[in-house]
């Protein structure tokens, strides 16, 4: 099913792909508009997301204003989600950087231990 | 494509053996952070604080691995160099990467250096905005105890930094004069003893200072820290002295001061209030003018009266206009030759453009309070920052360590400490966690408290995060948008670490 992103009785929803974007991605944008908006994030059906942010007062925004909220919340999800890719993508490299920093030499070869490993990308490889 | 034939363990890591090195878009990331700039640029900002302002769109590109080794040759370089992306899995020089990290946080090294003394909470000003001192002649009630001055210095020698500072606070501490050269002078032989270096430094508004006093202070190596908000008209409407001008006192104490103790022996603090944010220029220009090298332009403390009163109200986004209207007149004053410094500007460009930190304890992550400072107030409580204790005087108990009866690990690892110590590092703040700016920045839970009411914070109502994020942003697009600020800058970095 085709969902087009529109703005409606003063709330903006946008639709988003499950497979594309992650449910942390959205979650951590959202995060950003809870001062001045209820914000909200459903699925319309299986394969997609509904995120939602309506306006906290009961002014009403401008066309142009609703318009502008529209752009830089697709903009806002497309930069959280590439966030996120890099955060889970480098989660492990970081942990290692770390605990090599604060370490006394014993991480300077590999990290012992079971790394957490939640992209399936095995340091112990290398 | 090759990699496409492989059993990918995940959506974006492959395995790596599969990868041919050569082929241009096979790179790993590093951890690494983003932010908008302005319309057209980006920046992005590795887990040392290193940085690349790029074209808006490149970070999109960089993270779908559409960046090519041989047509974007340069770009591509600077990114492995730099260490956001890499060619192995664990980019062969994380070891020199780890090291960098430590520089960054050295400062946990060290632990606690500044030991604030309340050594006494009398006032002869009546500032609308302090919220603790006393006017009042009644030593016993509201000056430090020789006793609790003893126990401050006891705990301060424990501390394992081996150079301690030492900074007597009010009310106006000259009024308990004969008090701090009893501290002063217990602490000197201490720190003989020890082998521990010790800064002295009185916090004065200058009113009653004497050449005897400063005689005295010449002759221990005590610094002045004075405040000075602007020229007369501002000064003296926030800082209210009666029968006398506050602003002649301190111009008259400053100039005293320097002549006994030396030029670069004084320095000033200024405070905003809403009356200076009409006049950014002219509190520049008194500085500059009474021949200081720089000036900090603070934003007030939202604390005890002046959270409570409507005159020192005011909201971020005119703190922000006044800020850059004044950084402005500072980098006039730089364009025509003068070395002049606005000091926060410097602590973040510190931050930013070089691989130290800056010892300040509003910006830093874990957080400045108990890891870079601690108070002892002058009934003997013992609070996290200076900040705190002004909470306490509206009976907000909440960043209470204990008492100057308590025992060092009580005080510095108890379980108020460690409640705090839970939310102190902005890596593991919502908000804070994926934010460009983060090494650049810090926590203040003492502030989210006192201005949200809960340590944790919420980054997109706090003044804290809106005045950060917009001043360091607004540094990188200045010093992108003219060389000649980004010389001025460099060169105010490079002389914070020396
Ligand atoms: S407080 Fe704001 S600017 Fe500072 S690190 Fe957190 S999100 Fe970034």
């Amino acid at each position: 099913m085709q969902f087009q992103n529109k703005i409606k009785d003063n709330e903006i929803i946008v639709f988003a792909d499950t497979s594309l974007y992650s449910k942390d991605s959205i979650f951590k944008c959202l995060y950003w508009y809870g001062d001045k908006f209820h914000a909200n994030l459903s699925f319309a059906d299986s394969n997609t997301y509904r995120v939602s942010v309506k306006p906290i007062s009961t002014t009403q925004l401008s066309s142009d204003e609703l318009e502008n909220l529209l752009l830089k919340l697709e903009r806002d999800l497309v930069d959280f989600n590439l966030r996120d890719i890099v955060t889970k993508e480098t989660q492990n490299v970081r942990d290692l950087l770390i605990a090599k920093a604060f370490s006394n030499g014993e991480f300077d070869e590999l990290p012992p231990g079971e790394v957490s490993d939640p992209v399936g990308f095995n340091p112990n490889l290398s | 494509m090759e990699a496409n034939k492989v059993d990918r363990k995940s959506r974006k890591f492959k395995d790596f053996e599969t990868f041919d090195l050569k082929e241009s878009t096979q790179y790993f990331l590093l951890p690494f952070r983003f932010h908008r700039v302005t319309a057209e640029k980006e920046i992005i900002v590795n887990e040392v604080g290193d940085y690349l302002i790029l074209p808006n769109g490149t970070f999109e590109k960089i993270v779908k691995r559409q960046i090519n080794k041989e047509i974007d040759a340069e770009l591509y370089g600077d990114l492995i160099a730099n260490f956001f992306i890499s060619e192995q899995a664990i980019p062969p020089l994380i070891d020199v990467l780890a090291t960098r990290y430590r520089t960054k946080k050295l400062f946990l090294n060290y632990f606690t250096g500044l030991h604030i003394f309340v050594i006494s909470l009398r006032c002869e000003h009546t500032c609308h905005y302090c919220q603790v001192s006393r006017v009042t002649q009644n030593r016993d009630l509201y000056d430090m105890s020789i006793a609790n001055i003893d126990k401050g210095i006891d705990i301060m020698f424990k501390s394992p930094n081996s150079h301690v500072t030492m900074e007597f606070q009010g009310g106006e501490a000259l009024l308990a004069f004969d008090n701090i050269k009893y501290a002063v002078e217990k602490a000197e032989k201490i720190a003989i003893e020890l082998g521990k270096g010790l800064t002295k430094v009185i916090c004065t508004n200058l009113a009653i200072v004497t050449e005897e006093i400063l005689e005295y202070c010449k002759e221990h190596k005590i610094l002045i820290s004075t405040s000075l908000d602007g020229p007369q008209y501002v000064h003296d409407k926030n800082r209210h002295k009666p029968h006398a001008s506050s602003y002649e006192l301190a111009v008259k104490g400053i100039e005293l001061s320097r002549k006994i103790l030396g030029h670069d022996q004084v320095s000033a603090l200024m405070t905003t209030t809403k009356l200076s944010l009409d006049y950014p220029i002219e509190i520049v220009d008194e500085y500059f003018n009474l021949g200081f090298q720089g000036i900090f332009l603070r934003n007030i403390s939202p604390y005890g009266f002046a959270l409570r009163t409507d005159k020192s109200k005011y909201e971020t986004d005119k703190f922000l206009t006044f800020y850059k209207k004044a950084l402005d007149r500072i980098l006039d004053y730089n364009f025509k030759g003068h070395y002049f410094t606005e000091d926060l500007a410097r602590i973040f460009l510190t931050k930013i453009l070089t691989p130290f930190n800056v010892g300040f304890v509003d910006l830093q992550s874990p957080a400045g309070l108990i890891n870079g400072v601690i108070v002892f107030n002058y009934d003997g409580a013992v609070y996290a920052t200076d900040e705190s204790r002004m909470l306490a005087e509206q009976k907000d108990f909440t960043f209470k360590l204990g008492t100057l009866d308590d025992t060092y690990n009580d005080l510095f690892f108890g379980k108020k400490a460690q409640e705090i110590s839970q939310i102190w590092a902005n890596e593991g703040l919502t908000g804070c966690s994926e934010c460009a700016f983060q090494q650049y920045c810090g926590a203040d839970p003492v502030h989210n408290h006192a201005t949200q009411g809960d340590m944790y914070g919420y980054r997109p109502t706090s003044d804290f995060c809106q005045k950060n994020m917009e001043i360091i942003r607004y540094l990188i697009e200045l010093m992108e948008s003219d060389v000649r600020i980004k010389k001025i800058f460099e060169r105010w970095a490079k002389t914070a670490t020396h």
